[in-house]
């Protein structure tokens, strides 16, 4: 092996296929090419919950150009177990925006023309698709996402809180979030006898074809999934979503190739988001802040077509040390979609809410905000009671503190002014699980001194591709400039899906042990690369069954400085930043560029984002860009993130933790609390939009402005 | 659809003698996003870009006569100086691409109530300038507005542009939206102080239809009469009074961008600012400000 000094993970190496990418060269699902080729454009069910009396396709078919118009009255049925991915196979309507019908045409244009056109009669039935507390049908389902239980007890919290010197007792809420990723969900098919390609966008191409089979009775090798290049999921692509199973439908139907792109505003309906929540949480300490008690309850929402409950509350089993602990969910099934994967499910509503709660509890307490944090370390994981893997939170915190200039704070709220503006400083730490998944990789030497090596990993714009380089590039000893990763195609070696944050670690897995596996093969032939080539191959599904008992996490702390005009209540976060103990950093500019991100759309569900149902209709109202608000360039100023060294040998060949998704968790707690001290107003429902501080403006002076 | 292309006004308002139903296309920006949602189904597009006359702006007597064609970019670049409130609203429209293709004309076009060309246009005493094969009229830019992305505007009818005399006083443009950029306005405002002759207000995105505050306006007036040459301090009750008559022009609604409430507050407080600093500006203009 290279000493560290030559080795390339770490460095910032530009994205290997940067350059295709900013000259166009970059194919996405949607610009593969094919002869022949039909367009389909589906029609959303205008209604959230009742029956359809009838189809009528009959304008639609006399535009001239379309082809069939495929509904529940004509489509094949299918199969597989995601009642999401059944489409057309009932009367039923579910939710608004629910696939009902699709127009198949010659054109694009004649296909959204006739989609229009398409008459169907509706029975309506009373809806709801507002989540409230205490809904009457709410219930605890056997488990939250991916698959813990939904309810955690220790200790006796009930009578620990009665007990406790400090008490916090608090509500947060969070609205619904759409991911809203660049690229929209887009599939091409073609059918070649009963094998079947699909050119599509998604996180990963493997987890994409075992469902496209099974929902057409294929066996995987009969499909391929082709997905190189992909603008961005962050989890509505995890999950295979209706456009796939619709372009395999329509080519089948017409016996030619079959293109769909959702729309953004069907995107709103079909793709997935995440569920609003409402978070109880109670919090005991002693007078120095050491906890005895935390319980974290939680309401959200799931569909009446299948259930997905967000593991909001896990968080708080492994965050801080506390004797007596609660957690638990709850859920009701709404006439809505069914809620899915958002860049960190669970930690990422679930430490908001935490998080903002510590703030409370350090004001309570009287003790700055990370000196509480640091008292309730826990020195091993308080649920499962195995040991740390590495945990640096505190570190992060403290390092964090020295960056950000957070000594001397004056803690009391409300009283910083600059001109109109009110000022304030937050803190929130953040956490992310470290996990990894069974996955594949080859590894081949040529005679021409290049490398390739092959798994069907994902690069969603997050710099896989180039991490997985240098992750090849320093197993075998080589530049990267002689290493070919080919990634993206259910063809090459199977491989788990982009995401959960452990895309890196799964697949680096699988390719760093091919890779030093065809070193040893190399060696053995005496250093010489035979004339067809030498290839090696290696799976890690035995190596991650005998991975030691330990709780693997990634940590990390976040820093907010916000200015609230108390006159209209505007808020701007000139500066943040976070601070990661996230294993080795594999690429500093793509890793970077994740943590900034994901602190971005932290900042954005603090003040920005929020999907309005529509109690009337169904679905949501604000269903665009113009109207749900991601940020631009003028919302983020100075954002930062940093790393701290970590060596933890629990982990996988790399030494590294997943990065994709920590950076989200915990800056809106982060904001929050510094609104808090700007304004000395808690604000407990995201966004906090500027009319929510207006409303509480007399409390901070701003009426009289 | 009929796609029509003139590359004269006369073509052009022959074209919309000829097809009063057709949909006229400026920069496109509210066009193109109505017929991608399928809001719009116009029979026929009417292309005004190829008209030469509508990109330009010159004085016309004591007026500056801008084409209606004229872009944000533009307004921003060339008129900063004669119509700043206009150009400070520019500013704040959409992103660099919108400021490059959209128009204040395209903005009249649509009459939209929270057009940010709009309250600029009111305050400053603008008027539009709209042409038909029958003959050229003038409108009163609070005259133009006649409901919810409504306006007078015949059906043969175009806009050929705008008239508005160049700033004679400071001119402020302020707007609040849900984030930095890219956004339509919850609310927004717009004074010009006129030394010596009066003030006038605009209001964005707090009624059916922009809105001048009479009231606020004449009560300013007033109350600056004398003030004009002494330059001194504005007391506290009477910037509060005229927020207060601004705030009690606007008909606002609740909507997803923001609640009634809240839009009459913030013009209260946009009311104050923008004539805090407007007067400033008027006194530092002169000599002696208190
Ligand atoms: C991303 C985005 C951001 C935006 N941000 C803002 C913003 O911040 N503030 C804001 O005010 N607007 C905004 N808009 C809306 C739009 O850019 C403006 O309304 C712009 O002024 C429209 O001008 P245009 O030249 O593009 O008009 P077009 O789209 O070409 O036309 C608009 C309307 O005016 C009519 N019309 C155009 N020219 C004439 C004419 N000469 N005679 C008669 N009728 C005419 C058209 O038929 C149409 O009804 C935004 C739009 C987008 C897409």
């Amino acid at each position: 092996m290279t000493t560290d000094i030559e080795r390339v993970t770490g460095t910032a190496l530009d994205r290997v296929e940067g350059r295709d990418k900013v000259t166009g060269l970059a194919r996405y699902a949607y610009e593969y090419p094919a002869d022949d080729i039909a367009y389909v454009v589906p029609v959303p069910a205008a209604i959230a919950r009742g029956t359809i009396t009838g189809i009528d396709p009959g304008d639609a078919l006399a535009v001239p150009g379309v082809l069939t118009v495929l509904s529940f009255r004509n489509a094949p049925p299918l199969a597989g177990n995601d009642p999401e991915l059944r489409i057309f196979s009932s009367d039923r309507v579910s939710y608004r925006g629910q696939m009902v019908a699709a127009v198949v045409a010659d054109t694009l244009e004649a296909a959204a023309e006739a989609a229009r056109l398409v008459h169907v009669g509706y029975d309506a039935e009373p809806h709801d698709v507002l989540l409230r507390p205490d809904h009457p049908e709410a219930y605890v389902p056997e488990k939250v996402n991916p698959s813990f239980p939904a309810v955690s007890e220790q200790g006796d919290v009930e009578a620990a809180l009665g007990d406790a010197a400090v008490t916090v007792d608090t509500t947060y809420t969070t609205p619904a979030y759409h991911n809203n990723a660049m690229e929209p969900h887009a599939t091409l098919a073609v059918w070649s006898g009963d094998r079947l390609t699909a050119y599509d966008s998604n996180q990963g191409s493997s987890t994409a074809r075992d469902m496209l089979a099974a929902a057409f009775g294929l066996e995987p090798g009969q499909v391929r999934v082709v997905s190189p290049h992909v603008g961005g999921g962050f989890g509505s692509k995890g999950t295979p979503r209706p456009q796939i199973v619709l372009a395999a439908l329509a080519a089948r139907a017409v016996g030619r190739p079959a293109k769909v792109a959702l729309t953004r505003q069907h995107m709103f309906a079909v793709t997935g988001y995440r569920t609003p929540s409402i978070q109880r949480v109670r919090l005991g300490a002693d007078a120095s802040g050491r906890m005895t008690a935390l319980a974290h309850e939680v309401e959200e929402q799931t569909s009446t077509l299948k259930e997905f409950a967000e593991q909001t509350a896990v968080p708080s089993r492994m965050m801080y040390a506390a004797p007596n602990r609660l957690t638990t969910h709850r859920v009701v099934a709404l006439d809505v979609a069914t809620p899915s994967w958002m860049r960190a499910p669970g930690e990422c509503p679930g430490m908001y809410a935490l998080e903002s709660a510590m703030d409370e509890l350090a004001v309570a307490c009287g003790l700055d905000p990370i000196e509480l944090r640091v008292r309730n370390e826990p020195e091993e994981d308080p649920e499962s009671g195995l040991p740390w893997s590495s945990r640096n939170v505190v570190a992060c915190l403290r390092e964090g503190a020295a960056w950000f200039g957070w000594a001397g704070r004056d803690p009391a709220p409300g009283v910083r002014r600059d001109g109109r503006w009110l000022v304030g400083t937050g803190v929130a730490a953040s956490t992310y699980p470290a996990r990894r998944r069974p996955s594949e990789a080859t590894a081949r030497a040529t005679a021409d001194g290049r490398f390739t090596v092959r798994i069907a990993a994902a690069d969603i714009g997050t710099g896989s591709r180039t991490a997985l380089t240098q992750i090849a590039a320093d197993a075998l000893g080589v530049p990267p400039e002689r290493v070919d990763v080919r990634i993206g195609d259910s063809a090459l070696p199977t491989a788990s899906l982009a995401g959960g944050s452990m895309g890196t670690a799964s697949w680096g897995s699988a390719v760093a042990m091919a890779c030093v596996r065809l070193r040893e093969r190399l060696d053995g032939a005496g250093g010489e690369v035979p004339e067809d080539g030498i290839e090696a191959r290696y799976d890690t599904a035995d190596d991650i069954k005998a991975d030691a008992a330990y709780a693997r996490h990634a940590f990390g702390a976040q820093f907010a400085e916000v200015r609230v005009d108390p006159g209209t209540g505007e808020i701007r976060v000139p500066r943040l930043l976070g601070v990661f103990a996230a294993g080795r950093i594999i690429n500093a500019k793509t890793a970077r560029s994740q943590f900034i991100g994901g602190m971005t759309m932290g900042l954005a569900m603090a003040l920005l984002e929020e999907s309005v149902p529509d109690a009337e209709f169904g679905g949501f109202l604000n269903h665009d860009l113009a109207q749900y608000h991601v940020p631009a360039n003028a919302d983020v100023a100075n954002i930062d993130a940093r790393w701290i060294e970590e060596d933890d040998p629990h982990l996988n060949p790399m030494g590294s933790k997943g990065i994709g998704e920590i950076g989200i968790v915990g800056t809106a707690a982060a904001i929050g609390n510094a609104v808090h001290h700007a304004t000395g107003v808690r604000f407990r429902d995201l966004p906090i939009r500027p009319d929510r501080v207006l409303d509480r403006a007399p409390q901070i002076g701003g009426r009289n402005l | 659809m009929r796609f029509l292309r003139p590359h004269t006004w006369a073509e052009a308002l022959g074209a919309k003698a000829e097809f009063p139903d057709a949909l006229p296309l400026m920069g496109g920006t509210d066009v193109m996003v109505d017929v991608n949602f399928g809001r719009a189904r116009p029979n026929a597009l009417l292309d005004l870009t190829a008209i030469p006359e509508l990109r330009t702006w010159a004085p016309d007597g004591d007026a500056l006569r801008v084409g209606a064609g004229v872009t944000y970019a533009r307004l921003v670049s060339e008129l900063a100086d004669r119509l700043p409130a206009l150009a400070a609203a520019s500013r704040t429209v959409g992103s660099p691409q919108i400021r490059n293709r959209g128009t204040a004309g395209g903005n009249l076009g649509s009459a939209s109530p929270a057009g940010d060309a709009h309250p600029p246009l009111l305050a400053g005493g603008a008027e539009v300038e709209l042409e038909s094969v029958r003959g050229a009229r003038r409108v009163a830019v609070e005259e133009f507005f006649a409901g919810p992305k409504r306006s007078v505007l015949e059906p043969d009818e175009l806009i050929a542009g705008f008239r508005a005399r160049p700033a004679t006083g400071p001119q402020y443009f302020a707007k609040v939206g849900t984030r930095n950029a890219m956004v339509i306005a919850v609310c927004s405002f717009a004074l010009a102080l006129r030394p010596g002759e009066g003030v006038g207000t605009g209001i964005g995105s707090a009624g059916p239809t922009p809105l001048r505050a009479y009231a606020a306006e004449e009560f300013l007036a007033g109350e600056l009469a004398d003030r004009w040459e002494k330059r001194d301090a504005l007391p506290g009750p009477v910037i509060g009074e005229f927020a207060e008559l601004v705030a009690g022009a606007a008909r606002p609604i609740d909507d997803v961008r923001g609640t009634a409430d809240y839009r009459a507050h913030v013009l209260r407080v946009l009311a104050r600012r923008t004539l805090t600093w407007a007067w400033a500006d008027h006194c530092e203009g002169g000599a002696g400000c208190a």
